[in-house]
């Protein structure tokens, strides 16, 4: 979904409340644990949403005004802990620290207290305005753990809200505690560690000295100079202040031999023995309940044997529903709109005018003929996948392959969002811990069929050579994204660290969630994809009318005629491929000049698959090629670009001369 | 022995956490911790990741061969 990329622009228009006094409140949890489905209950469906962890890996700014207060509400992307390893992570901190934020909201998954409290904890720790969205205590309920929001409050020693933010229940409430806070300062305690711990943190809190950058507070500041990870501490704080550098070492020293381990790992003990001993103090679990729906369809999920097939049989599944309900859709709306092409072209003849209706009919009906009856059911299915939690799965299966093509399990999730659109695919890769691994990730995501080359491939191969090629070309194009991937591994030779990946509960996804999804895609698209396939197509009628594709055409026909094997008037729609890669398909029919009942009499089936093959690799399309150079530099995007015109050159001409 | 080796399905007690200075973190965040009760679920095929839940903190985790072979576990009796 290119068009995913130009959403928050929206937002961040009339973001950074600098200069009026909205208060910001920041959404801060552990990956999965509903930040997005809280965040869009407050402010209608804005962030997209899944069951995997590390769905949002960017921040989404959104002002609302609720009971005639304005808000700055902002979501940040999940985080296990304040001291970050992946990309993605990085975000909460820049934001947490220069936002300033005047109340924090931490949703905590009431299903998993005793993690989620680690985060907690280490948010007290600032000190700041803050309370507690215990979310999803629906499911924590069905695993047996009732948590008593009163005794948590107490503990922890900041407001407790339950919540279920699927069905919105405890948002009123959550709003009324948020609301309370900003307007009475409610001082927030940090509570204490061991004594042996404590004394060290204390001690080096002192030294501080007055004129060092304290975040948050003094006992804040220190914990995190002990535990801040080597290259921060040795490199920056030496040249800082040597004097404070020595305390430092020395608290680290001193903790270090008391617990026998790294000062980072007696800090994180801390937390965790802290973070069990309340979540234990505060619910009552009842076991027995423990194995239900979930964990027994788990194990058939999961399987090491039976998890393969379900897996083919899921994607056989996703791929012939969405075949089915498009191609009648497909043929009936063509009908429909050869029939109106028919109309004009009687009643405005063939001059100018005619051509720029033509145009804008071919943009408009294409759209809703050629586009959305695949698109829809493709969104639909996908959210369903998303929200079940299936994805994660998929990962654990399939971590073995992943690791023949030099990459593991992590790198599935940006590959699976890869089949709805590249352009978050490749925002995604900031959920990967390496380097080398994210180059090889986006590397191969502009080669995996998105939303819209899925849509020309059933649009175009399965409508007129029946689904089986085209489940055959999607299969051919798996296997080409592992043997790229094989390729590419060769020069990226460094070692990847090994898969760590948590699988999330199985959620019964909620299809008003996935209506909101659905939509939420939808209207990006129509503002975003539809007008320039409807600028395409009336730049195309215009440029035929004035005779100028000819010129485009003979530049381009010893690739199209001589390599390809294609008629040259397609040379024209290759161009407006890199816009939109459904606009080549909808030109085609318009380059040819025929109807789309006449399209075989023009082009041979094999020609189809050579043309197809060709727009799908041939280059990545504008938004992707926009986000690769954004997100990982000006190299990789041109490396790409050059990466896929290579491949799309070959793989034609293979096709060519095998079919 | 190491989490790679256990037995599949029974209590087990993570004894320590080896490895570089990034895995531990990134184990220790998602609540992987010495002194926690683990459990083998299940195994991927052609020596694949395995699948750990972690009977603590009730967390499922997929970790990749390299890790779980970092991870010192021992059996836990199950008396009650």
């Amino acid at each position: 979904m290119p068009w995913a990329v130009a959403l928050p622009k929206k937002f961040r228009s009339k973001s950074f409340p600098m200069k009026n006094n909205f208060p910001v409140v920041v959404f801060i949890g552990q990956p999965n644990c509903g930040k997005s489905t809280l965040f869009n209950a407050l402010a209608g469906p804005k962030a997209e949403t899944s069951n995997f962890p590390g769905t949002t890996v960017k921040h989404t700014h959104s002002k609302v005004n609720i009971e005639g207060r304005l808000l700055n509400i902002i979501d940040l992307p999940g985080t296990y802990s304040l001291n970050p390893s992946e990309p993605a992570e990085k975000v909460v901190l820049t934001h947490l620290f220069q936002e300033k934020p005047d109340l924090i909201v931490n949703v905590v998954d009431a299903s998993i207290l005793g993690r989620s409290l680690e985060l907690s904890l280490e948010l007290i720790e600032l000190e700041d305005p803050m309370i507690v969205a215990l979310n999803m205590v629906d499911l924590a309920e069905k695993k047996g753990v009732q948590v008593d929001s009163a005794k948590l409050e107490k503990r922890l020693g900041v407001k407790v809200v339950p919540t279920i933010a699927l069905h919105g229940r405890g948002i009123k409430q959550l709003l009324e505690a948020a609301f309370y806070r900003l307007d009475e300062r409610c001082p927030v305690r940090s509570p204490r560690w061991s004594l042996d711990v404590e004394e060290e943190v204390e001690n080096l809190a002192k030294k501080i000295p007055a004129d060092f950058p304290i975040v948050a507070n003094r006992r804040f500041t220190a914990v995190k100079l002990i535990e801040a990870n080597r290259a921060f501490c040795c490199e920056v704080l030496e040249e800082l202040d040597p004097i404070l550098k020595r305390d430092v070492d020395l608290a680290k020293k001193n903790i270090e031999e008391k617990r026998r381990a790294p000062a980072y790992e007696a800090i994180a003990a801390e937390r965790h023995h802290l973070a069990l001993k309340i979540s234990e103090q505060s619910s009552r679990v009842e076991r027995g309940k423990h194995l239900s729906w979930d964990k027994r369809l788990d194990d058939i999920l999961m399987h090491p044997f039976l998890g393969y097939p379900l897996l083919a049989g899921v994607f056989l599944a996703f791929f012939f529903l969405i075949f089915k309900i498009g191609n009648p859709l497909e043929g009936s709306l063509l009908r429909a709109l050869s029939g109106w092409r028919g109309f004009f072209s009687k009643l405005l003849g063939s001059g100018l005018l005619f051509h720029l209706v033509d145009g804008l009919l071919q943009g408009i009906g294409g759209g809703i003929a050629i586009v959305l009856p695949y698109f829809i059911p493709l969104l639909f299915f996908m959210s369903f996948l998303e929200d079940l939690g299936y994805l994660a799965r998929a990962g654990f299966l399939l971590d073995t392959f992943m690791h023949r093509i030099g990459l593991h399990g992590k790198s599935v999730s940006p590959f699976l969002l890869g089949f709805g659109c590249n352009v978050p695919a490749i925002m995604s890769t900031r959920i990967l811990e390496s380097q080398r691994d994210r180059i090889i990730t986006s590397l191969l995501i502009p080669f995996i069929p998105c939303s819209a080359r899925t849509t020309i491939v059933l649009a175009l191969v399965a409508f007129y050579l029946g689904p089986m090629w085209a489940l055959g070309f999607y299969i051919f194009n798996i296997l080409l994204v592992a043997g790229i991937g094989r390729f590419l591994t060769f020069f990226f030779k460094a070692p990847s660290p090994g898969l760590i990946l948590e699988i999330p509960t199985l959620k019964r996804p909620s299809l008003k969630n996935m209506l909101d999804k659905t939509y939420l895609q939808l209207k990006s698209f129509l503002k975003f994809a539809w007008p320039i396939l409807i600028g395409g197509s009336v730049v195309l009628s215009l440029v035929q009318f004035l005779g100028w594709d000819k010129i485009f055409n003979t530049l381009l026909s010893p690739l199209v005629v001589q390599g390809l094997g294609l008629p040259r008037e397609l040379g024209m729609t290759l161009i407006f491929g890199f816009l939109r890669k459904e606009l080549s398909l909808l030109m085609m029919l318009q380059a040819l000049g025929v109807d789309y009942k006449n399209l075989l009499t023009v082009i041979s089936p094999e020609q189809i698959v050579v043309f197809t093959a060709f727009v799908s690799f041939f280059i990545p399309c504008l938004s992707t090629f926009a986000v690769l150079w954004k997100e990982m530099g000006k190299k990789v995007a041109f490396l790409s670009a050059g990466l896929s015109v290579a491949v799309a050159v070959l793989v034609s001409l293979f096709i060519r001369v095998v079919i | 022995m190491s989490l790679a080796q256990a037995p599949r399905g029974q209590s087990l007690k993570i004894v320590s956490i080896r490895g570089g200075e990034g895995v531990r973190r990134r184990l220790f965040a998602l609540g992987f911790h010495a002194g926690d009760l683990v459990e083998v679920n299940a195994q991927g095929i052609f020596r694949g990741p395995f699948l750990i839940n972690n009977l603590t903190s009730d967390i499922s985790v997929a970790l990749g061969r390299g890790i779980a072979q970092k991870i010192q576990v021992e059996v836990v009796s199950d008396e009650k």
